[in-house]
């Protein structure tokens, strides 16, 4: 795993110092601790998904009772978990 | 679908976090990582909460486990999750995801919204791992997607207006594609 920490595999606790406490820099630290909880970035394919995105296909799913009563009820719901299945290319990544 | 739960969740104190699954990423698709990502998300809109930072603290002072641990991944988790009005956790394509990282992420989800009734879960897939859901959730909502005939339509209107070679197509050509492909599909 790329850790945050790799680059510091014999002198991490004079990196470590150096880096947080002599240069107490909030955005630097920031995003350390942002890399620290995940190196994954889904936004960035995210972005790609919102590029090719054709509008309004698919937006049928939202005007379902399921997909309504799913995102719109408050707490205690009966079931928070919804599942859109089907094959590959029928555009559920697409879904908006 | 992020994008629709952000509209709709723009105004209040609610999160919408996204992963899309990949194949060929499943290396580095683990829990933690997943998990970790979502949290990610959940936190960066606003300042990052004071136990996060006190985690990474600890973490950076011990050599043996600088990463975050699933136990303790999930106590942060839940605590922000707790801390908004409501949160959406959207998994894309679940099928792509290593069979044994994906057991232990389901059971990881369905822990996250025994604890927090705030927390929405919508998931995509392929039908055959609608079994694996049913396991850990055997109450979720299933919604198959298939295009309808005017989704496939607008598309294939798209793609030939983008068309890279319009000098071979035709009227007649065109018409054929809108006729056929719109009927071959919904016979699928």
């Amino acid at each position: 795993m790329s850790s945050v920490f790799s680059n510091a595999n014999n002198s991490f606790s004079v990196n470590a110092s150096n880096v947080f406490y002599q240069s107490p820099d909030r955005d630097a630290e920031r995003s350390l601790i942002l890399q620290w909880l995940s190196p994954l970035e889904p936004q960035r394919r995210h972005q790609y998904v919102k590029i090719d995105r054709l509008d309004g296909v698919g937006n049928w799913v939202l005007e379902t009772t399921e997909f309504r009563k799913w995102s719109e009820e408050e707490d205690g719901c009966d079931e928070p978990v919804l599942f859109c299945y089907g094959n590959p290319g029928v555009g559920k990544t697409y879904l908006r | 679908m992020i994008d629709s739960l952000c509209d709709q969740t723009g105004r209040k104190d609610s999160a919408v976090a996204g992963l899309y699954c990949d194949f060929l990423a499943q290396q580095e698709q683990f829990t933690t990582n997943m998990l970790g990502a979502v949290l990610k998300q959940l936190v960066s809109r606003g300042g990052i909460p004071e136990y996060i930072q006190e985690a990474f603290q600890k973490a950076k002072k011990d050599f043996s486990a600088p990463g975050l641990r699933l136990p303790d991944l999930m106590v942060i988790l839940k605590k922000t999750i707790a801390s908004l009005q409501r949160v959406f956790i959207c998994i894309d394509a679940l099928d792509e995801s290593a069979p044994k990282h994906r057991r232990e992420l389901l059971e990881s989800l369905r822990d996250i919204v025994r604890v927090s009734p705030n927390a929405r879960i919508f998931l995509t897939g392929r039908p055959h791992i609608e079994d694996e859901i049913v396991r850990c959730f055997s109450e979720a909502v299933r919604i198959p997607v298939s295009p309808t005939q005017g989704d496939v339509k607008n598309y294939l209107e798209m793609r030939l207006d983008r068309d890279t070679h319009p000098s071979v197509m035709n009227d007649e050509l065109r018409a054929d594609i809108m006729r056929d492909i719109p009927a071959k599909i919904s016979e699928m």
